[in-house]
C-alpha cells in the first residue's frame, strides 16, 4: 500500500517544478503553447494534477499548499505572457509598437460653466418641470416698475430694506434692486393666467466684502390666477425645495414682510454645521398683495396669486460651501475648473 | 432690536422658557436673530453692614472697615473705593467667591494686603456683573439686612440675576412692535394670556400746565401732536439698579434718572421722550417750526447739525431747542442742577422725519420709531408715566395737568374682515372665534356684522394696518403658518409652457463652447468711467454715451458696461498673472448705453444681452506628439462659425470693416443675413500691455438678444433626400494679388455653379517668392453632386465657368490642373 500522501510530498514536487519552469526555452510560438501545456493543461498540466491532490493532504496543511501552488502557477502566466509580447515585438515595426499608457490628446482641455449658472439652471430647471415658463426684463428699471407698482410707499422705510444705485440725470431712473419689476411688466403685458419664472442680476449700492456684492442674481417667481391660496404657495415652494436640497431637507415657513406681498413668507432651511447648525433664509415669498394686482389692473376680488424670490449666489454659496462671494466674480480658472 | 426677557415679564406672564420664547416670536414674525444670556456673578455675595471705617495704617489710598454680615463679630475687610463710610449697606464677596469683572474672572480668597487681614470684598456694581459702572461702591437700601444673601436682596429689587437679551429683527410694517410691550402684545396673542399694561393716571389737556408752558405747532402737517409736562424740583442723579440694568440689558448707557426715564419709558411703549431743562426753556414756550434756511443746532452729542430748510424744529421763545424727532440741543439738556423738567411726548410725521434722518447721517432711537410711525394716540400715557416715574425716582412733583397741541389728530379706521376671505387667501380656514380671540387680544375692536363679517377698528398703534389683507395677515401669523395645510397634488396649467428661444439657444451654448474649452465667466457690470469710455466705441456693441450712475459707493464701479471686453480682459489678466497659458473665456452679460429714442423698457437707456468669446495663448496645454502654438484669429473665427451654425443663425458672412479703431486691428462685422449681429477682431497691443496681458487677445462680441431674434430655433426642418449617386470633387488651386479676399472669391464660385456644386473650401492658402511678392495661392476645395450620376464632362464644363469667372472677376491665374476624386456614396 502507499504511504498517504503528505505536504511533503507536494512541497518537494512543487519546488521541482519550479526548476523545470525557470529552466523552459521559450523561443517560438510552438514552444511557449507546449510550456503552456505541459504546466497548466487542464488535464495533464503537471501544475493542475498538484492542484488536484490538494484534497488528499491533512486539512491543517491544505491552506499553505494551496498558497505554494498558487505561486507557482503565478509564474507559469508571467513567463508566459513575457515570452508572447517578445514574440509580438520581433513580428511587429516599431512604428506598430504603442504604449498604450501614454496619455491621450486632447487637444484642448474641457472648459466649464460657471457654478452660478449651474445654479440658476437648476433652480429654473426646477420650476418649468412645475409648469412655469421662464421671463426677463431689463436691468436698468424706473421707480414706478422697481418700486411704486410694488406697493413700496414714497419715503418709506421698506424703501431702505434695498440700498439703490441711482443712474445720472435721471430722478427716478435705477438699477433694479430685485427681479421683482419683471412681475409688472409680465402681468402688464398677458392676461391671467400668470405661472412665470424670471431670473436675473440685481443690484445694490454695498461696499464689496466676502458676504456682499453690489450685484447678484435672483430667480423671481409669480404665480397669478383664480383661487390661488398660500397652501399653493407653500406647495410650490417645499416642492422646490425638497427637489433642490433633497427629498429629507428641512424647512421652516416664517411670516416675514415685503410690500408686495402679503401675508409674507421666508423660507429657511436647517443647515448641519459641525458642532450644531442653524437656520438658513434661502428665499422671501407671499401672497401678492391686492395693491399689485390693482396697480397693473387686475382684479384682487376675481384673481389672487403667490410671488417668491431667491438669491442665486446665496443658494450656490450653500450648496458648493462657498463662503467669500468674491470668488464668484474673481474667475479663477483653478475655481471655475472645479465646476 | 434688543428686548430683555426679565423686563418683558413686567407685562405678560407666559408660560414659554427662553428658547420656546425664541422660537414662538421668530414663528409669528418677529424673527430673533440672536439670544445672548447675561447674568450676575451673586453666588457667595452677602449684605454687608459697615460699622466702622479707619485708616489702613500702611497705605494711604486703603481703608479698613469692620462689616457685620449678620455672623455676630464683625470681619476686616481692606477697601479701595474712597467713598466707603460707616452705616453703609453693600454687598460683600465673601472668601471663594468668584466675581465676573470685564477684565476677567477673580476668585476672592481671605489674605493680607500691606500686612492687614481681608476677609472679602466691598463690590461695585461691575464686579458683580450687574452693570458697566465701576465709578463707586454699589450702595445697597438702609433697610437692607445684613448676611441675607446678595441675591434674595435683588429679586425684592426688580433686578434680574440670568436673563435672555433677544435681539429681534423688527420688518418695517411693525412699528407697534420696537417695545416691550408690543412683544408682550405678540405674546399674549400666541399664548392667550392677558397683557398687563402699567397702571398711569393720564391728565388730562389743560391745568396748570398749560398755563405755565405754551405750546403751539407751526407745521401741523409734520408735527400732528406735542404733548408737555412739568415735574418740578426733581433731583438729578443715579439711577436705581433696576433701571441701569434694564438699560444695560438693551445696550443703552445710563446717563442719570431724568434721562434714563425717558429712555426707559421708550423701550417699554414705544414712544420717544425727550427731557428738557425747563429753566433753559426761553419764555417757556414751545414752537414747533420747520428751519429757516441756513438755521444749525449743535446737538446733545455736541456736534453741530446744519439744518436743511424744511426740518422740524423744536424752538422756545427764542432759538431752537431740538431737531424734532430725532435728537435735543445741548443748549437745554438736562444736567445735574436741573431741578424742572420739561418731558416731550410728541408725535413727528414718519416721511418728514425720515427724510431730515437722511439729510442729517443721523439716526436715533427715536428717529427709528418716529420714521416707522408711533402710536398716533401714545403721547399723553407715555408722557405721564415718565413723570410719574420722575417723582418716584427723582423726587420730583408732577404739575397737574398737561400742554397739548393736537391740532391734526388722526382717525383710526375701521377696516371689513369676511370669514369666508381667510380661507380664500391662507387655503385653510380658520374658527370665527379664534379670529375673534386673536385680532381682540392684538388691540383691534371687533362688531360681528352678522352676516360672515366684521368691522374691525384699528388700534392708533397699527398705522400699517388698513386693509381687509393686513387682518388676514394678523391672523395668519398668529395661527402660525405651520397649520397651512400641504396639498397631496396641484393644478397643472392648461397649456404645457413655451421654452424660449434665448433659453433654447444658451443650452447649446454652454455645451458647444465649454467643449470647445472655454470657460464661462460673470464679471461686474460696473466699471470705472475710464474704463467704460474706452470700451465705449460704435465699433463696438455700443452705439451711444456710457451710463453713469449717482451715488456709486466706489470711484471704480460708477459706469454700466457697454461691452463684456473690459470684464473679460480683466480675467485674462488675473489668470495669466496666477500662471496660466490657456486662456479661453466667454461670459453671456447684458451691455448699456445711452440713447436719444427707441429704448424699449425705459426712455434714454438702452440695453441688450450680449455674448462675447476670447482666447489668448496656446488652444491646449502642451501635450507630446502635437505641435505647440498660438491661437490666432482663425482658431477663434472657426468656433464662433461653428457655434453660429449649431445654433441655426443662417447666412453668416463676415466683412471687414473699414472703421479703425485705437482699440483693435482688423476688424470684422458678423452678419446673419443682412443683419449685423457680432464683430471679430484682435485687440490692439497697447491695450493688452495696458493690462499686463502678454499675448494676443482676439475676441468676437455677439448682440445676443438679436442673435435669438435671428436663430432658426422654431423652424421645422424639412427632411432633404441624400444623394444615392456618387459626389465628385475637384480641387483647384490659383494665383491672385493678395488684396483678393477669398470671401469674395467663393462667392463668386457659388454664384458661378449654383445647381451641381454642393460645397466649396479653402485648403490651402500659400505665399511664396516663386509666385510673386504681391501674389497669394488659394486652393479650393469643390464639391459636386445631384440626384443621378455626374458625367466627367458636366463636371469639367461646370470647373471651366467657375475658373472663368475666378479670371475675369478677381485676375485669377491657374497654379496646375484640376485634380479629382470621386466620392462613393
Amino acid at each position: 500500500m502507499e504511504d498517504p500522501y503528505t505536504a511533503q510530498h507536494l512541497l518537494v514536487e512543487a519546488e521541482a517544478l519550479r526548476r523545470d519552469v525557470e529552466d523552459a526555452k521559450l523561443g517560438s510560438e510552438a514552444a511557449a503553447e507546449a510550456f503552456r501545456i505541459r504546466f497548466l493543461g487542464q488535464r495533464s498540466g503537471s501544475v493542475t494534477t498538484l492542484f488536484k491532490r490538494i484534497p488528499e493532504l491533512p486539512p491543517s496543511a491544505r491552506r499553505q499548499a494551496g498558497i505554494t501552488l498558487n505561486s507557482l502557477r503565478k509564474r507559469v502566466q508571467e513567463r508566459l505572457l513575457a515570452a508572447r509580447s517578445s514574440l509580438e515585438a520581433r513580428r511587429t515595426s516599431p512604428e506598430q509598437r504603442i504604449d498604450l499608457t501614454l496619455p491621450g490628446r486632447r487637444q484642448r482641455e474641457a472648459g466649464s460653466v460657471h457654478p452660478l449658472t449651474h445654479v440658476l439652471r437648476s433652480i429654473t430647471g426646477i420650476f418649468e418641470r412645475l409648469g412655469f415658463s421662464i421671463e426677463d426684463g431689463p436691468e436698468i428699471e424706473d421707480d414706478w416698475h422697481n418700486f411704486t407698482a410694488l406697493n413700496f410707499p414714497p419715503d418709506h422705510p421698506a424703501r431702505d430694506m434695498q440700498d439703490t444705485l441711482f443712474l445720472e440725470a435721471s430722478g427716478d431712473v435705477m438699477l433694479r434692486t430685485h427681479t421683482s419689476p419683471v412681475q409688472i411688466r409680465s402681468m402688464l403685458t398677458g392676461k391671467p393666467p400668470f405661472r412665470i419664472i424670471a431670473p436675473g442680476r440685481v443690484y445694490r449700492n454695498e461696499t464689496i466684502t466676502y458676504k456682499s456684492y453690489c450685484l447678484f442674481h435672483q430667480v423671481e417667481g409669480l404665480v397669478v390666477d383664480e383661487d390661488i391660496t398660500m397652501a399653493d404657495l407653500k406647495h410650490a415652494l417645499y416642492m422646490f425645495a425638497g427637489a433642490f436640497f433633497g427629498s429629507d431637507v428641512r424647512l421652516r415657513f416664517r411670516p416675514s414682510y415685503f410690500p408686495f406681498t402679503e401675508p409674507s413668507a421666508e423660507l429657511d432651511v436647517w443647515w448641519d454645521l459641525s458642532g450644531g447648525g442653524r437656520w438658513m433664509e434661502i428665499l422671501g415669498s407671499g401672497m401678492v398683495h391686492p395693491n399689485v394686482l390693482e396697480s397693473v389692473g387686475i382684479d384682487p376680488e376675481r384673481y389672487s396669486g403667490y410671488a417668491f424670490g431667491m438669491g442665486v449666489e446665496r443658494l450656490a454659496m450653500l450648496q458648493y460651501g462657498i463662503e467669500d462671494i468674491r470668488i464668484l466674480y474673481e474667475n479663477d480658472i483653478r475655481f471655475l475648473s472645479q465646476f | 432690536m434688543k428686548i430683555s426677557s426679565h423686563w418683558l415679564r413686567d407685562y405678560i406672564d407666559h408660560p414659554l422658557g427662553s428658547a420656546e420664547l425664541s422660537h414662538a416670536l421668530t414663528m409669528c414674525g418677529l424673527e430673533v436673530e440672536c439670544e445672548l444670556v447675561q447674568s450676575a456673578a451673586v453666588e457667595g455675595v452677602r449684605i454687608g453692614h459697615i460699622l466702622r471705617v479707619v485708616h489702613h495704617p500702611n497705605a494711604e489710598r486703603l481703608t479698613l472697615c469692620q462689616v457685620d454680615l449678620g455672623e455676630g463679630a464683625p470681619v476686616q475687610i481692606v477697601c479701595g473705593a474712597p467713598d466707603v463710610a460707616a452705616g453703609l449697606k453693600v454687598a460683600v464677596a465673601t472668601a471663594g467667591t468668584t466675581l465676573r469683572p470685564p477684565g476677567g474672572p477673580v476668585r476672592i480668597r481671605r489674605s493680607r494686603i500691606r500686612g492687614e487681614v481681608s476677609t472679602g470684598m466691598i463690590c461695585a456694581e461691575d464686579e458683580l456683573g450687574l452693570t458697566d459702572d465701576h465709578s463707586s461702591i454699589l450702595v445697597l437700601d438702609p433697610d437692607a439686612e445684613p448676611g441675607e444673601p446678595f441675591a434674595d436682596y435683588l429679586c425684592r429689587a426688580g433686578a434680574s440675576i440670568q436673563e435672555t437679551i433677544l435681539d429681534i429683527a423688527i420688518t418695517p410694517n411693525r412699528p407697534d412692535a420696537t417695545c416691550h410691550i408690543g412683544v408682550a402684545r405678540d405674546i399674549s396673542a400666541l399664548c392667550n394670556v392677558p397683557l398687563r399694561k402699567p397702571g398711569v393716571k393720564v391728565p388730562r389737556a389743560g391745568g396748570e400746565t398749560a398755563k405755565r408752558l405754551k405750546v403751539s405747532i407751526e407745521c401741523p402737517e409734520k408735527c400732528r401732536r406735542y404733548a408737555g409736562m412739568l415735574v418740578e424740583g426733581v433731583t438729578v442723579g443715579d439711577s436705581p439698579l433696576w433701571l441701569k440694568q434694564r438699560l444695560r440689558a438693551i445696550g443703552l448707557r445710563s446717563a442719570n434718572n431724568v434721562v434714563d426715564i425717558t429712555n426707559f419709558v421708550l423701550h417699554e411703549c414705544g414712544q420717544p421722550l425727550h427731557a428738557f431743562d425747563f429753566d433753559k426753556i426761553a419764555d417757556s414756550t414751545v414752537i414747533v417750526r420747520e428751519a429757516f434756511p441756513g438755521e444749525s443746532l449743535i446737538t446733545l452729542d455736541g456736534k453741530t447739525r446744519a439744518l436743511e430748510p424744511g426740518t422740524v424744529l423744536v424752538c422756545d421763545g427764542r432759538r431752537p431747542v431740538a431737531i424734532g424727532g430725532i435728537m435735543g440741543g445741548l443748549n437745554s439738556e438736562v444736567t445735574g442742577s436741573t431741578t424742572n423738567v420739561l418731558i416731550e411726548s410728541a408725535f413727528f410725521d414718519p416721511s418728514s422725519v425720515r427724510q431730515s434722518v437722511r439729510a442729517l447721517g443721523l439716526g436715533t432711537d427715536a428717529s427709528y420709531r418716529f420714521e416707522r410711525g408711533v402710536d398716533a394716540d401714545g403721547q399723553a400715557w407715555a408722557a405721564a408715566r415718565a413723570a410719574a416715574l420722575m417723582a418716584s425716582l427723582a423726587g420730583g412733583t408732577v404739575v397737574e395737568g398737561m400742554a397739548d397741541a393736537h391740532p391734526n389728530p388722526i382717525v383710526a379706521p375701521t377696516v371689513t374682515l369676511r370669514h369666508a376671505r381667510i380661507a380664500r387667501i391662507l387655503g385653510t380656514s380658520v374658527a370665527p372665534a379664534e379670529v375673534e380671540r386673536i385680532l381682540t387680544a392684538l388691540g383691534f375692536a371687533l362688531t360681528d356684522t352678522g352676516s360672515g363679517s366684521w368691522q374691525c377698528r384699528v388700534p392708533s398703534y397699527r398705522p400699517d394696518v388698513t386693509k381687509e389683507i393686513d387682518l388676514i395677515e394678523e391672523v395668519a401669523r398668529i395661527n402660525g403658518l405651520d397649520s397651512i395645510p400641504m396639498p397631496h397634488a396641484t393644478r397643472l396649467p392648461g397649456t404645457v409652457p413655451e421654452s424660449r428661444p434665448d433659453d433654447l439657444l444658451r443650452a447649446k451654448v454652454y455645451g458647444l463652447l465649454s467643449g470647445r474649452g472655454y470657460r464661462e465667466v460673470y464679471t461686474n457690470s460696473l466699471l470705472s468711467e475710464t474704463d467704460a469710455v474706452q470700451f465705449c466705441l460704435p465699433a463696438l456693441a455700443a452705439k451711444g454715451p456710457v451710463v453713469k450712475t449717482a451715488n456709486a459707493v466706489s470711484r471704480s464701479m460708477t459706469t454700466l458696461r457697454p461691452s463684456l471686453l473690459p470684464g473679460v480682459l480683466q480675467v485674462m489678466s488675473h489668470n495669466q498673472n496666477h500662471g496660466q497659458e490657456v486662456l479661453r473665456f466667454y461670459e453671456f452679460g447684458h451691455v448699456f448705453h445711452r440713447v436719444a429714442e427707441g429704448a424699449p423698457y425705459v426712455p434714454g437707456f438702452s440695453e441688450h444681452a450680449a455674448l462675447i468669446i476670447a482666447v489668448s495663448g496656446p488652444p491646449g496645454p502642451p501635450e507630446w506628439g502635437a505641435k505647440t502654438r498660438q491661437a490666432d484669429i482663425f482658431d477663434l473665427k472657426g468656433d464662433v462659425e461653428t457655434l453660429l451654425e449649431a445654433l441655426n443663425v443662417f447666412g453668416i458672412r463676415t466683412e471687414p470693416s473699414p472703421e479703425s479703431t485705437p482699440l483693435m486691428h482688423n476688424f470684422a462685422v458678423i452678419y446673419s443675413d443682412d443683419v449685423e449681429i457680432g464683430r471679430i477682431a484682435a485687440l490692439d497691443e497697447a491695450v493688452t500691455a495696458a493690462r499686463d496681458i502678454r499675448l494676443p487677445v482676439f475676441f468676437a462680441e455677439l448682440n445676443w438678444s438679436r442673435l435669438v431674434r435671428h436663430a432658426g430655433v422654431h423652424t421645422t426642418r424639412r427632411y432633404r433626400p441624400i444623394s444615392r449617386h456618387p459626389a465628385v470633387t475637384r480641387d483647384i488651386s490659383v494665383v491672385v494679388d493678395h488684396t483678393v479676399s477669398a470671401g469674395q472669391m467663393m462667392d463668386t464660385i457659388r454664384a458661378t455653379e449654383q445647381k451641381l456644386l454642393q460645397s466649396v473650401s479653402v485648403f490651402d492658402l500659400y505665399t511664396g517668392k516663386e509666385i510673386g511678392e504681391t501674389k497669394k495661392s488659394l486652393a479650393f476645395s469643390l464639391r459636386f453632386g445631384a440626384q443621378r450620376t455626374l458625367r466627367d464632362v458636366e463636371v469639367d464644363t461646370a470647373i471651366q465657368v467657375i475658373i472663368g469667372a475666378l479670371q475675369t472677376r478677381h485676375g485669377a491665374k491657374l497654379r496646375g490642373p484640376a485634380t479629382t476624386h470621386k466620392v462613393i456614396p
